[in-house]
């Protein structure tokens, strides 16, 4: 008989991750790609892509579970299921001890509390705005003329942080643009943003509580700024999976293969 | 079901204009409790002023940011003269900042009409409270009929009575609702229920009978929940619910069931039935309730109705609600009740984000 296989994407605010996971739940591709404008288009190619990396057709697929802001678009999921859903899947699986998931993206950030089976038990995600999201650091690299994946070890260059007052993304910007023009040590005014950004999604931990192993998963996972800052605060070591991103991904496969054996 | 016509709504301007040619007297009542069955008896249609369609612009010049978009829709339904029709304003003691509305409209705005307040009273209830709220019922009569027309109290007791006949049809309507009996979905039930905000009470009441009087055609929702908060808004979030076979099996909203009370069907005073029915009220924010009897009741309405979790429609900045929030969200957890926030604005649509809050939230029910 063939081998099974199935399909979760991820159609994100920022990317678009698809991870395709055998019969036994192993892992074998994975694909990021940004979004862009057509969220449609972009877990099709997200898609294709992972499928072509293991050389699998579309008709070997038993099933496709669709999660992710643009999940309601994805024309050829058999199911769609939201993101908080996927995340606590894909962390429990990569992370049986896990207890707490936060996953921070490019516009949401989300706290989830889930039990041994890795069920959500509750949640809390941000409101309609940006501040103190992926996006947030994304604007702040480029007005401070830094590169993404150097953002968060700049903020670790220094033990001073300049306090950034505001987590919203416009009024924060222009904050900047006056510490700058205050001459404030841009490593400290780095650092203030990153910290900024850890205070506000630990206050919004304190809602759901910290239960268990704490695992962060989201492109922002990829900061190490965030990432040392957060421990610091929430004084526990936080795990990371390999591929923070496509965790979301992962998790709608698997619910795949729940769904479509 | 029985005639299909109470699912589409009258034009609320047409009706209001006829009720006006009949001669009666159209007050503004802004949210929530107030004795509707005084203003009944003087020949007074209370036309409630809840969530006014379109978004703020003139009102902004006269309120802060962080004032709760009921307060800030209604004033911006009256800078716009939309409420040219009604006779007056009613603001009822519900929070501050209704309180303070109630001042703009009565100091700055010069709208020659007459403004109305009516103070009941906050827990906890004292020996006094009794005596207090009989008087703020007289006073309230003497200020409307110094304007309006004089009190007919024959007519003052039929209109309790319609008010318990109202009551009990509700409750009628709330359990075959809750037992699965009623085929309404969600965004078919509230906007039936709420035509009660505006309508004449005889009128109210033909309605709520032809729905009891249907046939009921039982329906099969996968997940029941407690829907808590202010107001069933933004209306789409019924919409979402009824998608994802949703039912709201009991509700606690302020504009619905929480200001459900049945005033006595026999009575001898009209006024001291009323005060009774207040003092009676199921547990709400804005009389200050103490929140362990707030959630014994939600506690309560969720184990009754089979809900599985509890949804909180909050406007932003709603005070009187957010404060006792975060402790409603812990004892119900205690209680192994699962409960999800959603602080929104009145007529905002759906956003992602809210839609995946809600979706998730219904994910976590089904585990
Ligand atoms: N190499 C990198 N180094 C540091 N941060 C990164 C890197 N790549 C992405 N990020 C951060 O991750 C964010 C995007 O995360 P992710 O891909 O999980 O978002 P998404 O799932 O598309 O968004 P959402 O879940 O909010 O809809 C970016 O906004 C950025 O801040
Ligand atoms: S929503 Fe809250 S703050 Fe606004 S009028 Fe009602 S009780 Fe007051
Ligand atoms: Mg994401």
């Amino acid at each position: 008989m063939a081998e099974k296989y199935y399909a979760g994407i991820d159609v994100g605010s920022h990317s678009t991750e698809a991870v395709i996971i055998d019969d036994n739940k192993q892992q074998l591709s994975f694909s990021i790609i940004d979004t862009g404008l057509d969220g449609n288009a972009a877990a099709e190619n997200a898609l294709n892509l992972a499928l072509a990396k293991i050389g699998i057709n579309r008709e070997n697929l038993n099933g496709i579970v669709a999660t992710g802001y643009g999940r309601a678009n994805v024309t050829n999921a058999g199911k769609q299921v939201t993101e908080i859903t996927c995340h606590a899947t894909g962390a429990h699986h990569i992370f049986p001890q896990a207890g707490t998931v936060i996953d921070m993206g490019g516009q949401d950030s989300k706290v989830i509390h889930i039990d041994e089976n890795g069920q959500l038990v509750d949640f809390v995600m941000n409101d309609k705005c940006a501040a103190g999201t992926g996006r947030f650091l994304e604007v702040m690299a480029k007005r401070l003329g830094s590169d993404l994946d150097q953002f968060g070890n700049l903020a670790l260059l220094s033990e001073q942080a300049v306090p950034i007052s505001n987590t919203c993304t416009v009024f924060a910007e222009s904050e900047v643009v006056s510490l700058l023009a205050k001459n404030h040590p841009r490593d400290q005014i780095i650092r203030g943003l990153h910290q900024a950004i850890v205070d506000r999604i630990w206050a919004q931990s304190q809602t759901v509580g910290i239960h268990g192993a704490v695992i962060m998963t989201g492109g922002v996972a990829l900061n190490q700024g965030v990432i040392q800052l957060l421990e610091d605060k929430l004084k526990c070591e936080l795990l990371v999976p390999p591929q923070p991103q496509i965790v979301g991904a992962l998790g709608a496969a698997l619910i795949a293969h729940r769904n479509f054996r | 079901m029985a005639d299909q016509n109470f699912k589409s709504e009258p034009n609320r301007i047409q009706y209001l204009n006829e009720q006006k040619a009949q001669g009666r007297y159209l007050l503004g009542v802004f949210p929530a409790l107030y004795p509707r069955e005084i203003l009944w008896a003087l020949n007074i249609l209370p036309v409630e002023i809840w969530d006014p369609p379109g978004t703020a612009v003139l009102a902004n010049k006269h309120l802060q940011p962080y004032i709760c978009p009921i307060v800030r829709n209604g004033l911006e339904l009256i800078l716009r003269g939309e409420t040219d029709i009604v006779d007056g304003f009613l603001f009822p003691h519900t929070c501050d900042s209704l309180q303070n509305l109630a001042s703009i409209v009565n100091d700055h705005l010069e709208l020659n009409k007459p403004v109305f307040s009516f103070y009941h009273p906050k827990m906890p209830y004292t020996a006094a409270t009794q005596k207090f709220y009989r008087a703020q019922l007289e006073i309230l009569i003497n200020q409307l009929t110094s304007i309006f027309s004089p009190i007919d109290t024959d007519r003052l007791t039929e209109c309790l009575r319609l008010s318990h006949e109202i009551g009990r049809q509700l409750n009628k309507i709330f359990k075959l609702q809750r037992t699965n009996q009623l085929s309404f979905s969600n965004s078919e039930y509230y906007p039936i229920l709420r035509q009660g905000e505006f309508l004449w009470p005889e009128d109210y009441l033909k309605l709520l009978n032809e729905i009891t009087a249907g046939e009921t055609i039982p329906s099969k929702p996968d997940t029941a929940i407690v829907l808590s908060g202010i107001l069933p808004n933004p209306v789409e979030i019924l919409s979402l619910l009824d998608k994802l076979n949703v039912k709201v099996a009991a509700d606690d909203l302020l504009n619905n069931q929480r200001r459900f009370y049945l005033p006595q069907s026999k009575f001898s005073n009209p006024l001291d039935a009323l005060t009774e029915a207040y003092l009676k009220r199921p547990p709400c924010s804005t009389i200050g309730t103490p929140i362990s009897e707030r959630l014994n009741h939600l506690i309560k309405l969720a184990i009754g109705s089979k809900a599985k979790g509890v949804v909180f429609l909050i406007p932003k900045f709603c005070e009187p609600e957010l404060f006792d929030l975060p402790q409603l969200k812990q004892g119900l957890q205690k209680a192994g009740i699962s409960s999800l926030v959603i602080e929104t604005e009145l007529n905002c649509g759906l956003t992602g984000q809210l839609t995946t809050r809600l979706e998730a939230f219904i994910e976590m029910l089904g585990n």
